[in-house]
């Protein structure tokens, strides 16, 4: 079963299981797991199963949780980690019923980046928290959905309006196509919307479409409230939030 | 709908060894492709594992999806080529990261893995890492995954600009591969696909040395998809071929049915 062992330098303080319930860690001593020191919140930190997964999740504690240097705010567990609250250390002993030894030594290391590599899911949190803090730029609100649609100003479709979902917005006379054309001597295809990494990109289908009253060259990036005429369609797309 | 396909896997000009894998199954319109990672030999271990437990299992599915490695299901309906596809996912991710923790020397080792499984007029996809599917239609091309590193992450929240990550010199830092744990999150997705559609499979190393709308271009002035595969392949070498370069084509044939399609055909002209 697995366990955690609650050390201090290094010696042995405290071990609990963990079983369905979470293992909770702080300074009160209502705790399953009290550490008796000044740097520790009241309730600091928790440990629980996520299916097979363990998690530590940090409480919002005024001076932290660690996993192997690292700062978390939630992070998965492997057997052989040490979390670390104050000057105590937790030590994670997850063996089930097969050791699933974790190699902890090689995530300290700065990434080599010529060779592709994989980021730990903790150093992961890490670097796009510091990337996010050094971009100013950020538009991105997590806390915002943003929903992309098209509204359909005049012409002949099946719908008024259209929330773009997939990663592919087919506009044509297609039954497949998730914008429908209606009418004589329409293409199947006429354009296609593609979501990427960075927006919503038109492209061309067997027609032009055209956007803000010019024909687009290539695929373009759709802003916040452009224009789309396309087969005697007039579409506005917006992102609504 | 007929499909005819072809595949090619390059060293490129400055690596010493291919980790890239990739395999055809005509049969069942299967096609896979792993970019694999580690030292020494060990990134085509990692993908020709990969490979290898995919096409094993799509091949001996039949319609029992049930089997899952991990509690993770996908609340969405797919379809039961999708499910079988996110079940091989699994077992490929679990057979990599058991056999580095059997093996001390193959620690680190992963591998990326995009899959394009086409039955009637529906591609079933499932992704993990930076390799990349693309679709050809109607002369534009469009992206059918999003890739699993940081600074793909990074532009998606607006951190910083689709420019600023092509000159990235984090671009080889992925967020999810296979066998760096247990357990794996993978993308699916599907798609309706049209007569005359051309899916691209393309490890990083087409990507980052050649541009889309030149694979756009070279897709449609080259039909057969063996030699569209191998221009493509040459073009990257052409610009320096910094990493191994695969590419998938697979070119679905336009339906024949006689003097109704050439009917349809001539009325779209007219439009």
């Amino acid at each position: 079963m697995a366990k955690l062992s609650l050390m201090f330098e290094q010696k042995l303080v405290k071990e609990v299981p963990i079983g369905n319930r979470p293992v909770t860690i702080g300074r009160s001593p209502d705790n399953d797991l009290p550490v008796d020191n000044l740097a520790v919140s009241n309730y600091h930190a928790r440990v629980y199963f996520e299916g097979a997964r363990l998690v530590v999740e940090d409480l919002d504690s005024l001076n932290g949780t660690f996993v192997n240097d690292l700062r978390v705010e939630r992070a998965t567990l492997h057997d052989g980690d040490s979390i670390w609250i104050g000057k105590h250390h937790i030590k994670v002993d997850a063996t089930a019923d097969t050791a699933i030894p974790w190699d902890s030594g090689r995530k300290t290391a700065a990434p080599k980046i010529n060779e592709t590599m994989v980021l730990d899911t903790k150093v992961r949190r890490d670097m796009l928290q510091q990337a996010a803090a050094m971009g100013e730029r950020s538009q991105f609100s997590p806390g915002r959905m943003k929903m992309p649609t098209l509204i359909v100003l005049n012409g002949r479709v099946d719908q008024k309006e259209y929330v773009l979902t997939n990663k592919l917005t087919v506009i044509g006379k297609s039954p497949m196509a998730t914008v429908r054309l209606r009418g004589w001597f329409k293409p199947r295809v006429a354009a296609q919307i593609n979501q990427r990494d960075d927006g919503y990109y038109l492209g061309t289908g067997a027609k032009i479409p055209v956007v803000n009253g010019s024909p687009i060259p290539g695929p373009v990036r759709l802003n916040d409230g452009d224009l789309i005429e396309i087969c005697g369609v007039r579409m506005n797309f917006v992102i609504r939030e | 709908m007929q499909i005819v396909s072809g595949g090619v896997t390059d060293l490129g000009r400055v690596r010493s060894n291919n980790e890239d894998s990739f395999r055809i199954v005509e049969p069942l319109n299967l096609f896979i492709l792993s970019d694999g990672m580690g030292g020494e030999a060990h990134g085509e271990i990692a993908s020709s594992l990969a490979v290898d437990t995919i096409e094993k299992i799509c091949s001996s599915s039949k319609g029992d999806a049930e089997v899952t490695l991990d509690g993770t299901s996908t609340s969405e309906n797919w379809t039961e080529p999708t499910r079988v596809l996110q079940n091989a996912v699994f077992q490929a991710n679990f057979g990599i990261y058991q056999s580095s923790q059997e093996h001390p020397e193959q620690r680190g080792m992963g591998a990326t893995l995009t899959v394009g499984w086409i039955n009637g007029s529906k591609l079933s996809l499932a992704h993990v890492g930076d390799s990349r599917a693309y679709l050809l239609r109607t002369g534009s091309l469009q992206q059918l995954t999003n890739d699993h590193s940081l600074v793909a992450e990074q532009v998606r929240r607006g951190i910083i600009t689709p420019q600023q990550a092509e000159e990235s010199e984090m671009q080889s830092v992925l967020l999810r591969a296979l066998g760096a744990h247990p357990e794996v999150d993978v993308d699916l997705d599907e798609f309706e696909l049209f007569p005359r559609d051309v899916l691209l499979l393309c490890s990083d190393g087409l990507t980052r040395m050649v541009t889309e709308p030149e694979i756009a271009g070279t897709l449609q002035a080259e039909t057969d998809p063996e030699k569209a595969a191998q221009k493509l392949v040459d073009l990257a070498n052409e610009r320096g071929g910094l990493d191994n370069v695969t590419v998938i084509v697979a070119r679905l044939q336009d339906e024949s049915k006689g003097w109704f399609s050439w009917l349809r055909r001539d009325s779209g002209k007219k439009d």
